[in-house]
């Protein structure tokens, strides 16, 4: 690894790097207003096709930023110049992290918005787990961010108390009275099992949470929680990751495209009021435009719809909790907990928390194979296809 | 539990014992492995590569094996991706390469730094990082003897794509696979960009002519107002905001071209060379 003067120094040179194209396009934009003036050779690229932007701000909790609601992920874009024109655009909250792409997603980004540094807000993560990895992680981010700070600074990824470590914390703090970070953050996919810690220890500004349309009251219950502790809110994974998931050769993904399910989808996040911003991912031109148009319009019955038909594809596989298969099972399984459980996995992603809360069960929930009951004695009022999500809870956790 | 077990290898073992195969701590005297090897599809990555998995599911990913092994106080965390195909695991590499270093012989390519190790061969996207030692510790030694031990064992494609080979190679500065949306632009499905130390190169690859002349066709309806390129089957030029002077061709089932160059005569100069080494 290259000392980070020699990189700073490296960069500053404004030799060799990977997005040299983009480097070259800030540096013409910032030069020629010119180009984000209409032209009538291009405008087609310059606005969401049909209407100008309208742009959507809230204040990110005691942070006072004040930021678009629509952000950018930036951790698949595809190219540079769709951060620039987010940019130009006027969306204000860009977010990547030091292990995207072994560090030339920051690289990039740091390239497409050099020139705007003053009028954005950036964030990045490290997941390192010590002080002083922490910290050397973040000069590392600054120099290829091409910036002197980041406005926040989350520690990536932690999703049990027992992550976040005194020195971590240390580590965040030292880095503010450096001014390396405005703000310090933490980034998580089980808010609810952070809540407590999180409310008590008061460490962080900003929280960074998976949330979208498929979760449960347990969720928005967490949030407000932890919003009205002044503690600003990011929302990620607001497609409900799925949408990612669904490959193209799937059915249902020309469809879920067609239908405008992922702008939807971000409009249902928008309107809770206690998301200050999302960052969709975003990998192109379309897609921007797309999400964009989020600020813009009103969740709707249609929208309502699309989700709705969403869910209905995943019912087969989503339990609502109603407990009415309690105490059906002929072996005495809890299926609704382990329904439940499962979907931490299957929708959400959270497999090691799934994995975790499924051996919290009784013993026998890991010795029951579902398979060999002759016939199931549990039936779904919802049509959940009880005996097959069970034997695979029971394939992944037991 | 020997039910379970069964069905779960069932699953899980078809398509990757060659991964299986090659994640062994001995392939380096000294080396021990520690815990239980590891496995992960798409359904659960994000359990492993958290926060990271995104950057995997793009370039095809469908399964990974892992192993961590240790030696004294460092350890080793070895992990096998398998990619859509050895194009995607390509691109996994090339995305995740630092460009400013050199790609070292093995396999398709890899990239040897003091502390870890990447390269890509066939389908298969290897990763080989120190995780827990002295940051000071140089292991490239060992990381090598890893990598050209499992290279062996590693079936698939040693060579880079074909296509990267077309680009014009003065002032190239790197070249990437893109798994979706090139320049940015989602009727560009996939293919790769090329930066030099002046705009960059593109080149996308259609199922057949007449698809490509469909993309061609959405491209002048994006870019409206071109002038003509004379290039090749079919081209434009003009200037653009973001993509600055740029010239877009199609040649057969491909379409090229050059962006961000000062203008799109400039641009055009240097797509008809591109052109010209695209077979026929």
């Amino acid at each position: 690894m290259k000392p980070n003067t020699s990189r700073r120094a490296f960069l500053s040179a404004g030799l060799i790097l990977p997005v040299v194209g983009a480097t070259s396009r800030l540096g013409l934009a910032n030069s020629t207003m010119g180009l984000l003036q209409p032209s009538d050779a291009t405008d087609k690229l310059q606005k969401p096709a049909g209407s100008a932007v309208k742009l959507d701000m809230r204040i990110l909790g005691n942070t006072g930023l004040k930021i678009t609601t629509v952000g950018m992920g930036c951790m698949i874009t595809s190219d540079p110049s769709v951060i620039t024109r987010a940019a130009d655009l006027g969306v204000n909250y860009f977010d990547t992290a030091r292990g995207y792409q072994h560090g030339n997603n920051e690289r990039m980004v740091g390239a497409a918005l050099g020139g705007k540094r003053q009028q954005i807000v950036v964030s990045t993560k490290s997941p390192a787990g010590d002080k002083a990895s922490l910290l050397k992680d973040l000069d590392t981010s600054l120099a290829e961010l091409k910036t002197d700070y980041v406005d926040i600074w989350y520690l990536h990824s932690k999703d049990k108390p027992e992550d976040i470590r005194d020195d971590m914390i240390e580590a965040q703090h030292i880095a503010k009275q450096q001014g390396k970070i405005r703000f310090a953050g933490m980034s998580t996919h089980a808010l609810p099992k952070q809540l407590e810690w999180t409310a008590q220890k008061k460490a962080f500004d900003v929280v960074l949470t998976v949330y979208n349309f498929s979760m449960d009251a347990a969720m928005d219950e967490a949030i407000a929680t932890v919003a009205k502790t002044g503690t600003g809110v990011v929302a990620m994974k607001v497609m409900a990751g799925g949408f990612r998931s669904v490959k193209p050769s799937d059915p249902t993904y020309e469809r879920l495209h067609r239908d405008g399910a992922m702008l939807s989808a971000l409009k249902w996040v928008l309107k809770k009021p206690h998301i200050a911003t999302t960052i969709p991912s975003m990998t192109d031109m379309d897609q921007l435009d797309e999400n964009l148009r989020a600020m813009s319009e009103a969740y709707s019955a249609r929208d309502e719809k699309i989700l709705a038909a969403h869910l209905e594809q995943i019912k087969p596989l989503y339990c609502r909790m109603c407990n009415q298969c309690e105490g059906t099972c002929q072996k005495g399984l809890h299926v609704a907990d382990t329904l439940r459980i499962l979907t931490y996995a299957d929708g959400y992603g959270q497999f090691a928390l799934a994995r975790e809360r499924f051996q919290e069960l009784p013993a026998r929930h890991a010795e029951v194979r579902c398979g060999d009951c002759a016939e199931c004695t549990v039936q779904c009022p919802f049509g959940v296809r009880v005996s097959d999500r069970m034997a695979r809870a029971q394939e992944l956790f037991a | 539990m020997r039910w379970a077990c069964l069905v779960a290898g069932l699953l899980i073992v078809p398509g990757v014992a060659g991964a299986q195969d090659v994640l062994d701590c001995h392939f380096v005297s000294g080396w021990e492995p520690t815990g239980t090897k590891r496995q992960y599809t798409p359904d659960h990555l994000y359990d492993y590569k958290d926060g990271g998995a995104e950057g995997y599911l793009v370039y095809g990913f469908t399964r990974m094996q892992g192993v961590d092994c240790k030696a004294g106080a460092a350890t080793l965390a070895i992990d096998v991706s398998e990619m859509g195909d050895a194009d995607l695991a390509y691109g996994m590499f090339a995305a995740n390469r630092d460009p400013s270093l050199p790609v070292a012989k093995i396999g398709m390519g890899a990239q040897v730094l003091s502390q870890s190790l990447s390269f890509a061969k066939g389908k298969y996207f290897v990763e080989i990082v120190e995780t827990d030692g002295n940051p000071t510790n140089n292991l490239t030694a060992v990381l090598e003897g890893f990598a050209g031990r499992m290279e062996k064992l590693l079936e698939g494609r040693t060579t880079p794509p074909a296509e990267l080979d077309w680009f014009l190679k003065d002032d190239l500065v790197s070249a990437r696979m893109v798994p979706e949306s090139v320049l940015g632009l989602r009727i560009l499905k996939h293919g790769y960009v090329a930066k030099y130390a002046q705009g960059q190169a593109f080149l996308v690859i259609e199922d057949s002519p007449a698809s490509a002349q469909a993309v061609m066709s959405k491209m002048r309806e994006k870019f409206e107002g071109a002038a003509p390129g004379g290039i090749a089957d079919e081209s434009f030029q003009l200037k653009a905001p973001y993509l600055e002077g740029m010239c877009v061709f199609r040649k057969g089932r491909y379409l090229g071209g050059y962006t961000n160059l000062v203008d799109g005569t400039a641009a055009a100069a240097q797509a008809a060379k591109l052109a010209d080494r695209i077979p026929k």
